[in-house]
């Protein structure tokens, strides 16, 4: 039972309040930015592909506790537009003398049949495989959707070394999956995933969530801790930690509304970079931040917001940790101490009485 | 065993000490990380801030401070923290309460050793898997959850209340999170063992400078002259810890002096909401603060605001003035008098001019003379028990205003004792201002007994009035008609009422009859010898009484505090907690009891905590053992 049937049903309650509202379709968002590639600095092209969106969000089980990036997709998909317009993106936005990471998004699951077809991924491939700055290309995907004949077409259709393969797998503790996100798959489900694509000679990306709901700041860092060493054993060398942001129409947010949640400072996630870094000092780690310096972001006390946000930026950049450990200094580093220990003991019912 | 002894208790505060070592720990301050600077603190977490992967490795534990010449004797020096619940008890109820259970059967299913440190969020008070807890070695509560219920003082009253009288006074409660020092002294008097010091954290610019009474704004403060203050770089964290450790010191020092509530009167102030808070305590669950309130006592009593009408010891006294006190038979002039500022009252200037003016009325008269002190917040003070706690302690602002609350308590409690005498008595009433007289008022309305003022005019220490005084006495001599002059020394019916008070009704006249003389002066203790036997002391600081165990075999079926013990004789200095079969709920802390087997005296004790609370620990000495019944072998 991967599954806590409370848990969800609370989950499928809010999710089906807020599906309604989605569009009927939409077009491709892209946009162009600064990227480290394997082979040195680069530029990321990452399109997001409107599909009907994560199959698990729209799942009896009500999907994630912590999305809500299924509002975002299109009730109806059009994949003649779609692929009309992919087309057109990679032809505009390629520049000849640059090498590129292509990073194709749904809000889901690329690799997941209901949201692109097989025919579709093929013709994707193919086109991408005409440009030789494509250098790496990054495909998200739950682990239940990654088997060998959908693994198979991509191979018959690019070089398959060029491929990365992202997998939210977000906490390598069940306990955490289960009772907290609502996540779908165990640990092990991600360990054969990852068999699957390493096998076939592609890479894999491994995301990793910072402060879902219910677990504290404290046992969050140390849960980060502990997986990261799960996925490197694994031979992962790519792994991103995604601070916890809120997503409307999700349980996180309900709980962010009753004061019952605090989003992550940004010192957790400082510290986390140079404690994992340290130890394990050849890994890619990415440390991606939304809505950062914002109530509904990770965030400190508003005055040393802006300067650790872009620290953390340029580390993710050009992994020199020595930017790290620069002295940063605020009032509320303490503060930040004691709100770890006081989460952790009171279990998120923070006392405060002045 | 619980890691916890309570040394004191006032209501639902006690001293909490550890066991064996007896190394005082609470009420008391937990840093949350280990500090540089250990003293001022009871214990310490061994967090590492943030973890780190060779602090993962490390358990989760909660450090005692203890000297390091007794931390091999202590019972264990650490507490552990194995696991917590899952969800917060606001998540969703059915989900909470499923966690709840888990994580309960999980806590229970530890080794006895490990069930140290329980989380109890306050929506599972009730629950039953609460009593299964109690009833394992648990020492330490965490609560949580208080911060949904802070604004509203009836919840917030009726919650501590009902947590409290559930569990027993060696389980120590440990609230965590940011409490200002402001709000120690209420907080331990609801009966709160332990803050941690997460409020000295907050210095960034929404933080807090802590000051005893209040907190301000980190930027905009009055001046401070402490040593973190005074620093070129002032250390704010340093200042904030510093004034919690004075603050947590104060209290404790309160409670050893006796005079937390007088503390906590004054610290209301501090905030509105807590002061409502203290109201419905004291209306609605008085009870369960007197009950666990020492009647032994020498501490200073002040009676500043109109909180002390209801301070715990002033309840149960007049509720003791109430049931226990019985005049003597041959007392029919009933003379009420104003109190004095010097205690006791007999040895005030104008106790002094009253007694010279009673007395140019004729030993006859005196002989039948009751002696009522009527006073707020006591209300009314027979003359034979000015010299125990509280009337020979008590201090009040005298401005002769009495409001309608002291006028109504003090007029309820005056008919009930006047009730107590013959019919045909005769009330004298020697006082004078608008209060008493709104007093009479009340007495002239409901009680059928004659009264005559002799203070109507002027005030009760004018010439006038303490003539007035003896005349009236000496005209009310023909009226006693048959009354034989009773020969019974004062000295001695005071102890007959001490007795009652103490130990229970009639205890007085049966210990007390028959040839008794009494030795010692002031400010040594007294001896009653009875028959030419030392039977009982009368402790000078308190005005309370010791008897031999083989005196109170003559009470055993009268008094109200009783140990039954299992066992035929008493071995060492404590009753311990297995030892106790029963005790008498009636039992205060610090009284003077009885320890019983098969209905015989073997021993008297002081206890250390109320009979209720006896019967719930499960280890730990309840009492101190002082004189153990000689046995001819």
């Amino acid at each position: 039972m991967k599954i806590n049937q409370v848990l969800s049903s609370i989950i499928r309650e809010i999710r089906q309040k807020s599906l309604e509202e989605r569009e009927h379709s939409r077009k491709i968002v892209s946009w162009v930015e600064d990227h480290r590639l394997i082979t040195g600095a680069g530029k990321a092209l990452v399109l997001i592909l409107p599909t009907k969106g994560c199959s698990w969000a729209l799942s009896e089980s009500g999907g994630c506790s912590i999305c809500g990036y299924i509002y975002d997709n299109p009730q109806q998909p059009n994949y003649d537009d779609m692929l009309t317009s992919f087309k057109e993106i990679l032809n505009q936005k390629i520049e000849k003398k640059l090498k590129y990471s292509l990073k194709l998004f749904t809000s889901g699951s690329f690799l997941d049949l209901k949201e692109i077809p097989l025919e579709i991924q093929k013709e994707m491939m193919k086109e991408t495989a005409k440009y030789e700055q494509i250098e790496e290309i990054v495909l998200e995907s739950r682990p239940e959707y990654i088997t060998e004949s959908v693994l198979d077409n991509i191979a018959q259709n690019i070089e398959i070394s060029k491929i990365e393969i992202a997998i939210g797998l977000e906490s390598a503790n069940d306990n955490i999956l289960q009772n907290s996100i609502n996540k779908g798959f165990f640990w092990n489900d991600f360990v054969k995933a990852v068999t699957k694509i390493q096998n076939k000679g592609a890479r894999v990306k491994t995301y990793l969530l910072f402060k879902p709901p219910f677990i504290s700041e404290f046992d969050s860092i140390g849960d980060i801790l502990k997986s990261i060493s799960k996925v490197i054993e694994l031979g992962v060398k790519t792994i991103s930690i995604n601070a916890m942001s809120i997503h409307r129409g999700t349980l996180l947010s309900e709980l962010f509304e009753k004061k019952m949640y605090r989003t992550p400072w940004l010192w957790s996630l400082l510290y986390l970079c140079r404690e994992i870094k340290k130890e394990y000092p050849g890994i890619r780690l990415i440390c991606d931040i939304v809505a950062g310096g914002s109530e509904r972001g990770a965030h400190n006390c508003g005055e040393c917001d802006k300067e650790i946000i872009s620290i953390l930026k340029e580390f993710t950049l050009n992994q020199d940790t020595k930017i790290l450990d620069e002295a940063i200094n605020c009032s509320c580093k303490t503060e930040w101490k004691s709100f770890l220990f006081n989460e952790k003991i009171s279990n998120s019912e923070l006392l405060d009485i002045y | 065993m619980r890691f916890f002894q309570p040394l004191l208790q006032y209501g639902f505060t006690r001293l909490l000490a550890e066991t064996r070592t007896r190394t005082h720990l609470s009420p008391g301050i937990i840093a949350i990380e280990k500090p540089d600077e250990q003293k001022g603190y009871s214990a310490f977490f061994n967090t590492i801030l943030p973890p780190s992967y060779s602090s993962l490795k490390e358990p989760f534990t909660l450090n005692w401070i203890i000297p390091e010449n007794k931390k091999e004797k202590a019972l264990t020096n650490s507490f552990n923290l194995p696991f917590q619940p899952f969800y917060s008890a606001t998540v969703n109820s059915e989900l909470s309460e499923r966690d709840f259970e888990t994580y309960t059967n999980n806590f229970l299913g530890l080794e006895d050793i490990e069930k140290q440190i329980y989380i109890l969020p306050i929506d599972f008070i009730e629950s039953s898997y609460l009593d299964l807890v109690l009833k394992s070695d648990v020492s330490f509560i965490t609560l949580l959850g208080l911060n949904r219920i802070f604004n509203n003082q009836r919840k917030l009253a009726y919650t501590l209340v009902n947590l409290k009288e559930k569990i027993p006074p060696d389980i120590a409660i440990y609230l965590s999170g940011a409490v200002s020092p402001a709000y120690f002294s209420f907080l331990i008097y609801l009966g709160i063992d332990f803050f941690d010091n997460s409020l000295a954290y907050k210095i960034s610019k929404n933080g807090y400078f802590a000051q005893e009474d209040k907190l301000y704004p980190i930027n905009n403060h009055p001046r401070c002259f402490c040593r973190y203050c005074s620093e070129k770089d002032p250390d704010l964290l340093g200042h904030n810890e510093l004034v919690m450790k004075n603050e947590i010191a104060k209290i404790r020092f309160a409670l050893e002096e006796g005079t937390i509530r007088e503390l906590v009167e004054k610290d209301i102030h501090r905030s509105v909401t807590f002061a409502a808070t203290l109201k419905h305590l004291d209306k609605n669950y008085s009870d369960s603060f007197s009950q666990r309130t020492p009647v032994i006592s020498s501490s200073k009593l002040k009676c500043i605001g109109e909180e002390s009408l209801y301070n715990p010891s002033i309840l149960e006294y007049r509720q003791r003035i109430r049931t226990r006190f019985k005049p003597q038979m041959y007392k029919k002039i009933i003379l009420l008098l104003p109190c004095s500022a010097k205690k006791p009252y007999s040895f005030s200037r104008s106790h002094i001019q009253f007694r010279t003016a009673i007395k140019k009325a004729g030993k006859r008269v005196f002989s039948a003379l009751s002696e009522i002190i009527i006073t707020s917040p006591l209300s009314v003070v027979p003359r034979e028990l000015e010299n125990i706690y509280p009337p020979r302690f008590y201090d009040i602002p005298v401005a002769g205003i009495w409001s309608e609350e002291e006028i109504s308590i003090t007029s309820e409690l005056l008919l009930d004792v006047l009730s107590q005498f013959p019919k045909e008595s005769i009330i004298i009433n020697h006082m004078h201002g608008h209060g008493y007289e709104q007093i009479i008022e009340n007495i002239r309305e409901k009680s059928s007994l004659e009264i005559i003022d002799t203070s109507a005019e002027k005030s009760p220490t004018s010439p006038e009035s303490l003539k007035k005084l003896s005349e009236v006495l000496t005209s009310i001599n023909p009226r006693l008609g048959a009354h034989e002059i009773n020969s019974t020394p004062s000295r001695i019916s005071n102890l007959k009422t001490v007795a009652d008070y103490q130990f229970g009704n009639d205890t007085g006249d049966i210990l007390f009859s028959n040839n008794i003389k009494i030795k010692g002066k002031y400010p040594k203790n007294l001896q009653v010898f009875r028959d030419k036997r030392l039977i009982a002391t009368v402790s000078s600081k308190t005005g309370f009484l010791s008897i031999l165990p083989d005196v109170a075999q003559e009470i055993v079926d009268k008094t109200l505090v009783k140990l039954e013990f299992g066992a035929e004789y008493v071995s060492g200095s404590n009753i311990y907690a297995p030892g106790c079969i029963h005790a008498d709920e009636n039992i205060h802390p610090d009284d003077e009891i009885f320890i019983i087997n098969n209905n015989q005296v073997i021993a008297t004790a002081r206890a250390l905590v109320s009979g209720l609370d006896m019967n719930k620990m499960t280890s730990g000495s309840l009492a101190e053992v002082k004189k153990k019944l000689k046995v001819k072998r």
